[in-house]
């Protein structure tokens, strides 16, 4: 067993992330601290400050989703203006003569996070323009409802003159419109123009940035990166990428909402504005400007755009337009925004947002086929079974009535001429698509109608005919991401701890590499391997899952010869240690390393048998004429 | 009855300027697989170019100026920006065309202020027909008239020239497309062009009946991105279907609870992409974007 390259004394494992953690607070907050008076000088003021402070926080909010989960939702408005009301329903209805501002902005937020539950359980199964406009949907009926809810709303007038809720702390009750004392800095205005309500919107502010960090860098937030870049790849090695994608959304919607009900608190008013499309927009735009996947990118780009929007629309009437040029210059020129023109971003994810990322997709039947042949009858002992399974594609029965039965250990091939539907029957046994007909035995329990997430956990594993990588992270990350999914299950809001950490995490990682020979390359980047390296990798991530058996469709396709061979010799290595089954063409290789065979043609199975019987049924001869030749399958 | 007839052809009329906005976006995303969130600029600024064209030359100019400025516009767009995004995420689409949107509203609004403007049409199409117990608007029946025959025009070029041939094939397999000729890029360049000069028409014909302002084209964009949705990305039935549907659920919904017209549109849509997220009459292959 080999050594991990990462760090990880016992002694820092404890303290997590809380490493650094205080000196990037202290630097927060004298950031927060200066820059009212930094603004002083060009025409910034005190209230102005407040509100980007607070709308900051919302933005942070989005970009987790964007940035870090990559789907862009049109509609977050609905909890930026969700959250505002409810905190002024809250003000209104409960105790209006003592409001207390924890009740209603912990209220309020608790409230968005429901509503983010709600659309997300709804949403995160769409991806791109889709996902925007059906969260751009939920937006306008939020808008709708609150509109026409005039009773407690006061429909489009929004609910005004709040009246000022106190922050009790401990034994004392602060009033946050106190002004703090004055005391003159020249031309960098006077600290007395500023309320408590600065100092506390900086706080909440840091404590979002600090939360935002570690969760960024989190196991969880590590998880999420990994399913924005192979949503496909994830599910496979086990994990919930639904469960991932609602859980960002659904952190994402309540810091949004907790922004806006301390806005709404802030301004002693609310109004309809605050839900409509442009609001939704707004987010867009501040967290675009400023910088996708960086932790200050949104602040930055809602200081830039909000102080642009209420300075300079006071001195030229073409603001909006210089804000929409800044837009699309942005987009087109620093795609990773404003922010790297600052700080020269660590290029960890250099292709980021804007390439086309792999989604989870059922891979189609090859060719044509018409139903033929005859099942097979099964024994007692087995690992996987199927009776009478099927898939249909519309009318097209692309695997039907297959039985099939693999004991435990057994080397078994799967082979048949182009389009007998070997993939498909793959995929209906990794749960990569659901039967049509028929079921699925796995050591004696029905899994057919599991996920294909669920199966891993249960020990099938699948390496994909076109290697399915990360190929923005190294080797080594690629293994360890799907030894992580076997370490802590299908899902874990692990939002606080990273999983560098996990020994057994590496040692799963390690290994697999170590098994199919990728320890030279483990610190490359798993994009720039060679075709035989890829395909090696790919069983790897399948390996490092911990399966009982493993599924390798075509895993020498393409290889050169040596490469080939090479590969041969390891996956009959690992045949000695659990169940393979494996799609191949290479008739040298499968009649040299299987126990066993399974012949399909037409979506069924033909026959099966050790190699020599398979050699010698006159009926696969006559199946295979025409792809391959007698002299072929002989070999 | 009446008001439920008169809703009806409103909603007819809505319906088609949606159909025609959607047809653009359909075509363009078949051919060019862009997500074109700039659409709604087209018609904003067809829209303008008609006024002024109208105001201070004669409308029949309006409607030969109109489509061809916005297709000279669209074309230097896709050559300055958007060409370097049509291999990009749907997003990073999203994103810029959106800014470019922001940018022709903010420009239009800077040139023509932001009151709601109108031409008036020659006396000889202003009066009103009578059908019936209904008497209608003559212009907007020549509208919806006139649109029909564009669209029945635009499904020519699609089912039977060589252009349309690509961007049928396109919406099918675009890389296949690619692989098989060089002329895809060209072919782009056409399809682009006319799905906006088709925008900036329609944008020009429907000003005297529902007026404009730097903010319309949004205004309709959004919609319109809700009926390619409901009848099925990259279909130009689907678009057909789509929007005659939505524009009509919209004006019914108008005449039985008005506050409920602009939220209908946004449950529909919600409906079909839970229930057949393809859309009406969508290929399944080109959901998952």
């Amino acid at each position: 067993m080999t050594v991990s390259s990462e760090p990880a004394p016992a002694a820092s494992a404890r303290s997590g992330l809380l490493a650094g953690d205080a000196r990037f607070a202290v630097l927060c907050a004298l950031g927060i601290a200066a820059f009212p008076f930094l603004i002083h000088p060009i025409g910034g003021y005190s209230t102005l400050a407040t509100q980007i402070a607070i709308v900051s926080i919302a933005s942070i909010g989005f970009n987790l989703l964007l940035g870090y989960a990559g789907s862009l939702s049109y509609g977050h408005a609905m909890f930026y203006g969700g959250g505002g009301y409810l905190a002024a329903i809250l003000l209104l209805r409960v105790s209006p003569q003592h409001p207390n501002l924890w009740l209603c902005v912990l209220g309020a937020t608790a409230g968005t996070a429901i509503l983010a539950m709600i659309v997300g359980a709804v949403t995160v199964r769409l991806y791109g323009i889709y996902f925007a406009l059906l969260t751009l949907a939920f937006a306008q009926m939020v808008y709708f409802i609150v509109e026409q809810a005039k009773d407690w709303t006061n429909g489009d007038d929004g609910l005004q003159a709040l009246p000022n809720a106190l922050l009790p702390i401990g034994p004392w009750t602060v009033d946050l419109t106190t002004h703090l004392p004055s005391f003159n800095l020249g031309p960098f205005g006077d600290v007395g123009e500023l309320r408590l309500w600065y100092i506390f919107a900086g706080i909440c502010l840091v404590l979002v940035l600090l939360f935002a960090r570690m969760l960024t860098r989190s196991q969880f937030g590590e998880v999420l990166g990994a399913i924005r870049e192979n949503e496909q790849r994830s599910t496979l090695i086990g994990f919930n990428a639904p469960a991932y994608r609602l859980a960002a959304f659904a952190i994402s919607g309540a810091l949004t909402g907790f922004s806006g009900a301390l806005r709404a608190m802030f301004d002693g008013s609310v109004s309809v504005d605050a839900l409509s499309i442009d609001r939704s927009g707004s987010f867009v735009i501040y967290t675009i400007v400023g910088g996708v996947q960086t932790l200050f990118g949104p602040v930055a780009g809602t200081a830039v755009i909000m102080f642009l929007e209420n300075v300079l629309s006071a001195r030229t009437p073409a603001w909006r337009l210089i804000e929409g040029l800044v837009f699309v210059g942005v987009i087109v020129f620093l795609p990773r925004g404003l922010s790297t023109v600052l700080k020269q971003q660590r290029d960890k994810n250099p292709r980021g947002l804007f390439v086309r990322s792999l989604r989870p997709s059922n891979e189609e039947p090859d060719a044509l086929l018409r139903p033929g042949g005859e099942g097979r009858k099964s024994g007692p002992i087995s690992i996987i079974e199927t009776f009478k399974l099927g898939k249909l594609f519309g009318h097209f029965a692309a695997n039907h009535d297959i039985d099939f039965k693999v004991d435990p250990g057994e080397l078994r091939a799967v082979i048949g001429p182009n389009g007998a539907g070997k993939t498909t029957f793959f995929n209906l046994l990794s749960g990569t698509s659901a039967p049509s007909s028929g079921t699925i035995n796995y050591k004696g329990r029905d899994v057919s109608r599991l996920s294909g997430t669920s199966r891993v956990h249960l020990g099938i594993a699948k390496a994909f005919q076109t290697a399915s990588l990360y190929p923005d992270q190294t080797v080594r990350q690629n293994c360890r991401l799907a030894a992580l999914a076997r370490v802590q299950g299908r899902f874990a809001l692990q939002v606080f701890r990273r999983s560098i950490r996990l020994d057994d995490v590496d040692n799963l990682a390690e290994r697999a590499m170590a098994r199919l020979e990728l320890l030279d390359v483990a610190d490359v980047r798993a994009g720039d391997l060679s075709h035989g390296d890829k395909k090696r990798l790919d069983i790897a991530i399948a390996l490092a899952t911990q399966p009982q058996i493993l599924l390798l469709d075509e895993p020498i396709a393409g290889m050169s010869k040596d490469e080939a061979r090479k590969t041969e010799a390891l996956i009959r290595k690992l045949a000695t240690e659990m169940t393979v089954l494996v799609i191949e063409h290479d008739m040298e290789m499968v009649m040299g390393i299987s126990d066993s065979i399974t012949v399909l043609h037409q979506g069924t199975v033909l026959a099966t048998g050790t190699p020599a019987e398979i050699q010698a049924n006159p009926r696969v001869q006559e199946a295979y004429l025409g792809g391959h030749s007698e002299a072929e399958l002989a070999h | 009855m009446e008001a439920l007839f008169q809703a009806m052809i409103g909603g007819l009329v809505l319906g088609l300027i949606y159909v025609a906005i959607a047809v653009g976006l359909t075509i363009i995303f078949g051919t060019l697989r862009l997500v074109n969130f700039a659409h709604g600029a087209f018609y904003a600024i067809g829209a303008y170019v008609g006024l002024v064209i109208a105001q201070h030359i004669g409308v029949g100019w309006a409607f030969i100026a109109a489509p061809i400025a916005v297709a000279l516009f669209a074309v230097l767009l896709d050559r300055l920006v958007l060409r370097s995004f049509y291999d990009k995420e749907p997003t990073a689409q999203l994103l810029v065309t959106f800014g470019i949107a922001l940018v022709v509203e903010e420009s239009l609004r800077l040139i023509f202020g932001a009151t709601t403007q109108q031409y008036t049409m020659p006396a000889a199409l202003q009066g009103s027909v009578t059908l019936g117990p209904i008497t209608y608007p003559a212009y907007r029946l020549l509208f919806a008239g006139g649109v029909i025959v564009m669209l029945a025009l635009v499904w020519l070029f699609i089912e039977r020239t060589n252009y349309g041939l690509i961007v049928r094939a396109g919406i099918r397999d675009r890389t296949m497309v690619q692989l098989l000729g060089g002329n895809i890029r060209q072919a782009s360049t056409i399809v682009f062009a006319l799905g906006a000069a088709i925008a900036g028409l329609v944008g020009a014909a429907a000003t005297p009946i529902y007026s404009i302002d730097p903010g319309t084209g949004f205004a309709f964009l959004v919609p319109s991105f809700v009926v390619v949705v409901v009848g099925g990305l990259g279909s130009f039935w689907g678009a057909v279907l789509g929007g005659l549907l939505i524009g009509e659920l919209q004006s019914l919904t108008n005449l039985a609870y008005a506050p409920a017209s602009n939220v209908v549109i946004y449950l529909c849509m919600a409906l079909i992409l839970l229930l057949r997220p393809q859309g009406l009459l969508g290929e399944s292959e080109v959901i998952r974007q």
